[in-house]
């Protein structure tokens, strides 16, 4: 070969280096960090330095647990949420829903400015408007009817709120001329408050002392899931077993194994609305081994004389035996405490369920002992106005005055009635019935979509409130909530829109409602409250007390539980005492399984839905996520030639849907159940066309004593359609396949 | 002639081998090339901002604008509000200014270019070095003489742990001090 140099190669090292070159150039072009800015404040910030965390205590109301929450924040942002340690509720401890607060506030799907309907009513077709048109408009409308005095035709229909935002939703429809105010909430425990009105004439719900018992009793109450209070009784339920040296005992009576049955050292799968016959059988055996030490033992006696653990074995379906030792237990264990919640209040014997567990508890000396019922003291609030639960009859009663012709007006706060009622009340039909609907949220749903013009909601992060816990701790205990960002879109506080509209309507609700926003009406409450505790009117010592409350995050006020005669409950239970036999939606021959609905910390009655951590988080027990499910019983399944991931077809009288399923060890076998929270139509983008709801097609059958929902009273129909689909979930199997994971001795598996 | 020389050189080699030579040393060019005469050191920044005037000529203390130097991990450039303080009534017509004063009738930042930044996974404070007595012109150099800030250090690994070193810092070539 040639070294010399020819054309040829003299051009190929001329390209070899320019293309070199180039490569050269362009790597480190690539290597440069991109251009990065530094954007100032346009304003300094005084209340933060940045890159240094500041923390907000304020109150959690995904809930009506009223948990403490404290809130880090840097540059002015939420960042992480936890529970605040000094609040008596949760100690701070906090729940998935609690965490996934960030998801509410930074939700890409939240209103953003007030809304005006521009096409046909309920096609969800909206525009926006500005804060001053909505308002005028709005008060416009409210003023003529005051003006007409057909107030009274105007309604408000609120989700659960607490507190002083509940006296001010109240004075409001006062002074407006309307007795038409409400609060729907799903999770209403009606039979609850039935029960306990009429045991221990109390409104507000007692204190569950399972913190200090050694032996806890439940019939459906799912306490470490969606039950009244879970963080409370989660914190609780770890101290009943490690916190002392005597480990407690739980018994957990359900058909469904819930995530506390799944934690509880024995589940007995009574028959769905039987509960409180098996409670009372309890209570039966107690009296009958002289283990009651009231002095009406007698009475007892005589009215539990129908309640034999013989008789009642064939109706719940658990043995003689057994329920007598339970009782033996509950009635040796000292302090033992037994609760009723969830399923068993949620039959057509709700309330009778339990006022059964009330005497029972009764019976084996629990009430108003540590580690039993305690009660909590009637709020020390100023003016605190009871909350206006409405039950489910209520809400049918509503809706009925709705679809009168003189209704004018109805205002719906927070709440979706269309989802979380049955399809069977017709709320659709109620509220298009309605010529005037004015919604208030944060998130389109499938109730606000309905509306005629909405106003946009600040999340719980970015407004002012106080909640009143209930159930309480035992002691008067207030949350107080503070914005811990500055808003982040075109939205309000309920509260600042109150007040707002108030001034604009005129007449003498300006004066009767002078406060100049949310944070000063609660100011001025909160000033009064501690003039009346401290007798001190100074403003300095108002002041140093607001900050520190708003501080801390809470207020409490011992001393403790009001003391009341045992022997007038005796009385009052001995009257209260019935049993009713459940009844079921669907005749027993064609409509074979009873169908449990159950609610999950994740999605609550379907709230949480909206928030991807809630979705990708799998359920407890099954581990699924992404989707509904129903479950079955391997026995059922196997004779209904079941696997999981059929999609069933799943029918009961009211109406339809479908839904995979899954093989459930815990559950009987003439039971299915299906979680709620899933099936959303019109919520978000996460939520919207995933999964079904299973209230949907619940049966219109009611609790007769408190008038609730008996959510837990339909029978349903169970077929295949012949379709399959994958179940996403995380776990592999439930069985060990000999791998002794638990580590047990052989044979006890 | 230079180039037989050198050809001569490199007459054992294969021709080929010559062309992915030529190329390389092309590469290598292009990359000093690029990082001298178009490097990110000295960006233009949307608003003519002296040092050389404010810390220099008016000796205006670098944490008067800079606050939080000495108490968070950044330093902080100043609020537009900060920038008006002053400049409502100085030099009022100057062009430069006249731009400030627009930005905050806006109400919108000023988006400066960073000049300094380490990666996410560092965790650098200024106020740890400020604490131990570092003057800014440690690692920022001269910017009381600069008009328009230049880098003057390219903030690497090697650079950190020589002055840590050299100034014998507590735990200052452990890991974890600067990557947690
Ligand atoms: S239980 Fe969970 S959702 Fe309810 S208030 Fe507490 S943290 Fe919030």
């Amino acid at each position: 070969m040639s070294n010399k140099i020819n054309r040829r190669d003299f051009l190929k090292f001329v390209g070899a280096g320019t293309v070199g070159a180039g490569a050269g150039f362009l790597a480190a072009d690539a290597s440069k960090m991109s251009t990065e800015f530094l954007i100032p404040q346009v304003n300094l910030p005084e209340d933060y330095s940045p890159g240094i965390a500041t923390w907000y205590n304020t109150v959690c109301t995904q809930c009506s647990a009223g948990c403490g929450i404290s809130v880090r924040t840097r540059e002015g942002r939420a960042k992480k949420i936890e529970g605040n340690r000094s609040h008596p509720v949760n100690e701070g401890r906090l729940c998935a829903l609690g965490q996934a607060g960030l998801n509410v506030l930074y939700n890409p799907d939240r209103i953003r400015t007030p809304l005006l309907r521009d096409g046909e009513r309920g096609s969800g077709s909206f525009s926006p408007i500005s804060w001053d048109e909505a308002l005028t408009t709005i008060s416009g409308v409210l003023g003529t009817l005051k003006i007409q005095e057909k107030a009274n035709n105007a309604y408000l229909l609120s989700g659960s709120v607490h507190g002083h935002l509940n006296d001010l939703f109240a004075l409001f429809m006062d002074q407006l001329g309307s007795e038409n105010y409400w609060q729907h909430e799903f999770s209403d425990p009606a039979s609850l408050y039935a029960a306990n009105k009429a045991c221990f004439d109390v409104d507000v719900l007692p204190f569950y002392d399972i913190r200090n018992s050694k032996y806890l009793l439940s019939f459906g109450a799912d306490y470490l899931g969606a039950w009244l209070s879970p963080v409370h009784y989660g914190v609780s339920y770890g101290h009943l077993r490690q916190g002392t040296e005597q480990r407690g005992r739980c018994v957990q009576v359900e058909p469904r194994m819930s995530l506390s049955g799944a934690n509880a050292d024995e589940w007995v799968e009574a028959r769905p609305g039987s509960e409180g016959m098996l409670a009372l059988a309890m209570a039966h055996s107690i009296v009958e081994q002289g283990l009651y030490s009231g002095g009406d033992a007698g009475d007892w006696k005589q009215a539990l004389g129908a309640y034999s653990p013989a008789s009642v074995a064939e109706r719940s379906g658990i043995s003689a035996d057994r329920i007598v030792r339970i009782a033996t237990e509950f009635a040796s264990a000292s302090p033992s405490l037994a609760i009723g919640g969830g399923a068993a209040g949620a039959s057509t014997n709700g309330t009778a369920n339990l006022v059964a567990v009330n005497v029972l508890n009764h019976i084996g000396g629990n009430i108003g002992e540590p580690g039993g019922i305690l009660f909590n003291p009637a709020s020390t609030f100023s003016g605190d106005t009871p909350r206006p639960r409405a039950s489910y009859q209520d809400m049918l009663n509503l809706f009925e005055s709705l679809s009168r012709d003189d209704a004018e007006v109805l205002i719906l706060h927070d709440t979706n009635p269309v989802f979380t009622l049955p399809s069977s009340a017709n709320v659709t039909a109620a509220v298009m019935a309605v010529p005037y609907v004015i919604g208030m949220s944060s998130f389109m749903d499938e109730t606000m979509a309905l509306a005629d013009i909405i106003l946009p909601l600040d999340t719980y992060l970015e407004a002012w409130g106080d909640s009143t816990p209930d159930p309480g701790v035992g002691f008067a205990v207030a949350s107080i909530g503070q914005p811990v960002v500055k808003r982040l879109y075109d939205t309000r506080s309920a509260g600042d829109i109150i007040l707002a509209l108030a001034h604009q309507i005129g007449g003498e609700l300006p004066a009767n409602m002078p406060w100049t926003s949310m944070e000063n009406y609660l100011m001025e409450k909160w000033r009064a409250i501690y003039q009346s505790k401290s007798n001190d009117s100074s403003a300095q010592g108002f002041r140093e007390f607001w900050s520190s409350i708003l501080e801390s995050g809470v207020w409490g006020e011992r001393p403790l539980q009001p003391v009341r005669p045992h022997q007038a409950m005796s009385q009052a239970m001995l009257s209260a005492m019935r049993m009713a036999q459940p009844s079921f939606a669907g005749n027993e021959g064609e409509y074979r399984f009873v169908m449990q609905p159950y609610l999950s910390l994740a999605f609550q009655d379907g709230r949480g839905a909206n928030l991807p951590w809630m979705q990708e988080l799998p359920d407890p027990l099954t581990s699924v996520v992404y989707n509904s499910w129903v479950e079955l019983n391997p026995k059922t399944a196997a004779e209904l030639g079941i696997r999981e991931g059929d999609v069933l077809l799943v029918e009961s009288t009211a109406g339809r849907l479908e839904a995979p399923a899954f093989i459930y060890q815990a559950i009987r076998p003439d039971v299915v159940a299906m979680p709620i929270g899933q099936g959303h139509g019109n919520y978000g983008r996460y939520a919207s066309g995933r999964g079904s709801n299973p209230i949907e097609i619940l049966a219109p059958e009611i609790d007769i004593d408190s008038g609730g929902l008996a959510w837990s009273a339909t029978r349903v129909i169970i077929s295949k359609t012949g379709r399959r689909v994958h179940v996403i979930k995380t776990d592999g199997t439930t069985r060990e396949l000999g791998r002794n994971i638990l580590g047990q001795e052989h044979g006890h598996a | 002639m230079m180039s037989i020389s050198v050809l001569e050189a490199l007459a054992h080699f294969k021709k080929p081998t010559l062309v992915v030579f030529v190329g390389l040393a092309g590469f290598v060019a292009g990359i000093w090339i690029n990082s001298t005469y178009f490097g990110d050191a000295s960006p233009v920044q949307p608003i003519e901002f002296s040092h050389r005037i404010h810390a220099g000529e008016n000796e205006i203390p670098c944490q008067y604008c800079h606050v939080y130097a000495a108490r968070t991990p950044s330093a902080g450039v100043p609020s537009v509000e900060k920038c008006m303080g002053c400049h409502k009534s100085i030099a009022t017509d100057k062009p430069e200014i006249i731009k400030v004063a627009q930005y905050y009738a806006e109400q919108t930042p000023i988006p400066w270019i960073k000049v300094y930044d380490v990666p996410d996974f560092v965790h650098f404070t200024h106020k740890r070095h400020i604490k131990a007595g570092l003057e800014c012109q440690d690692c920022h150099g001269p910017v009381d003489t600069m008009d328009r800030i230049t880098r003057q250090q390219p903030l690497r690994m090697p650079w950190c742990v020589d002055c840590h070193t050299k100034k014998e810092v507590e735990n200052g070539r452990d890991c974890l001090t600067c990557h947690k």
